[in-house]
């Protein structure tokens, strides 16, 4: 179940992209993972720039990340966000081994990882390309270990260039059937956001 | 991100930074201090509360601290942030040009810098103090630095 705050029109259309999308992402993931991870769209708000900050739990903590962008976009981007102990069970999961503890991820841990956002990303833009009738692309991933807000902030930045709010997803991931602390979260820059909700409207 | 918040002793006040500057005003004997999570070089016409430009920040900052019975004379900046965070994905240059921004202001405004830390390719939290006037950045993976 997923809902939009403060019963915008323009956002609601976007939802139904990004419903279908994240969908589409859903299936790519049960692939990849043997049926063990599923993901939903939560919801979609805009928020004020200042709040933004208060979206997002881990804002101010140590995040795991996979951060790709969308070629041919002037910023947007998509990221993969988990705590710590959820990325390596992910990673284990993946590998068919146990957990690592150490304090650095492997190299392997590492690629286990973005290969899972660089299949939740291209899922994703794949569904988005078709509704929108334009080519999205995700570039090479990121592994990014980070302060969440920093990474967050960075994402933000091409909204906040031209809006006094921002536009915020919140995904609901399932391990095993177990709710866990992981998030897919997609930033389209002004340009592509406007360009989604034309193809919406033209499809209407 | 683009809020202002005066801190008086005993408080604290922290936040998260990528490629935006955290500025620090101080008045050291007053121990009062602005910190300004300031986003865009410029506001330009762009919409947004004073904190979110450098342009429209500091001079708010300083309206804000003399309000609160800061002297201007006595104040001092401490700065972080401005990061490049991801080269290959997003916009590089805004980092740079917020503290090339805030430190022309800062200049014009005859307030000295006591402190830095900028650039680079990590995100910062940092923790001000207006007791003691220390501004921690900690970057993971490093020893949290006191400026």
């Amino acid at each position: 179940m997923s809902s939009t705050s403060h019963n915008d029109p323009s956002l609601a259309i976007l939802q139904q992209f990004f419903t279908t999308a994240t969908q589409h992402a859903s299936a790519a993931m049960c692939h990849w993972t043997r049926g063990r991870v599923s993901l939903t769209l939560d919801e979609l708000t805009r928020v004020p720039l200042e709040d933004a900050m208060f979206q997002f739990e881990e804002a101010h903590d140590l995040v795991t990340m996979v951060v790709l962008g969308v070629d041919g976009s002037d910023g947007a981007q998509l990221i993969l966000a988990f705590d710590d102990a959820s990325g390596r069970r992910l990673a284990a999961s993946l590998l068919h081994r146990e957990p690592s503890n150490g304090p650095e991820w492997t190299e392997l841990e590492k690629s286990a990882v973005m290969e899972t956002g660089n299949i939740l990303a291209s899922a994703y833009l794949n569904e988005l390309t078709r509704l929108a009738n334009r080519k999205l692309v995700p570039t090479a991933p990121h592994f990014v270990q980070d302060y969440g807000m920093s990474v967050l902030e960075q994402a933000l930045l091409m909204q906040a260039m031209s809006s006094d709010e921002v536009m915020v997803s919140r995904t609901r991931f399932e391990f095993d059937s177990e709710q866990v602390n992981w998030n897919l979260m997609f930033f389209p820059d002004e340009t592509l956001r406007d360009s989604l909700q034309r193809a919406v409207v033209a499809a209407s | 991100m683009g809020q202002i918040a005066v801190i008086a002793a005993p408080d604290v006040g922290r936040t998260v930074l990528g490629s935006c500057i955290g500025l620090v005003l101080y008045d050291p004997p007053a121990k009062i201090g602005a910190m300004a999570h300031i986003v865009l070089a410029e506001k330009q016409n762009r919409p947004g509360p004073p904190g979110k430009f450098a342009d429209t920040a500091v001079p708010h900052m300083l309206e804000l601290l003399a309000a609160r019975g800061a002297a201007r004379r006595r104040l001092i900046a401490k700065l972080a942030g401005g990061s490049a965070m991801f080269s290959g994905t997003g916009p590089i240059q805004v980092g740079e040009a917020n503290y090339r921004s805030v430190m022309r202001l800062l200049k014009d405004a005859h307030i000295r810098i006591a402190g830095e830390d900028t650039g680079g390719r990590k995100g910062r939290r940092i923790t001000f103090d207006a007791e003691t006037g220390r501004l921690v950045v900690e970057i993971v993976g490093q020893d949290p630095l006191v400026l």
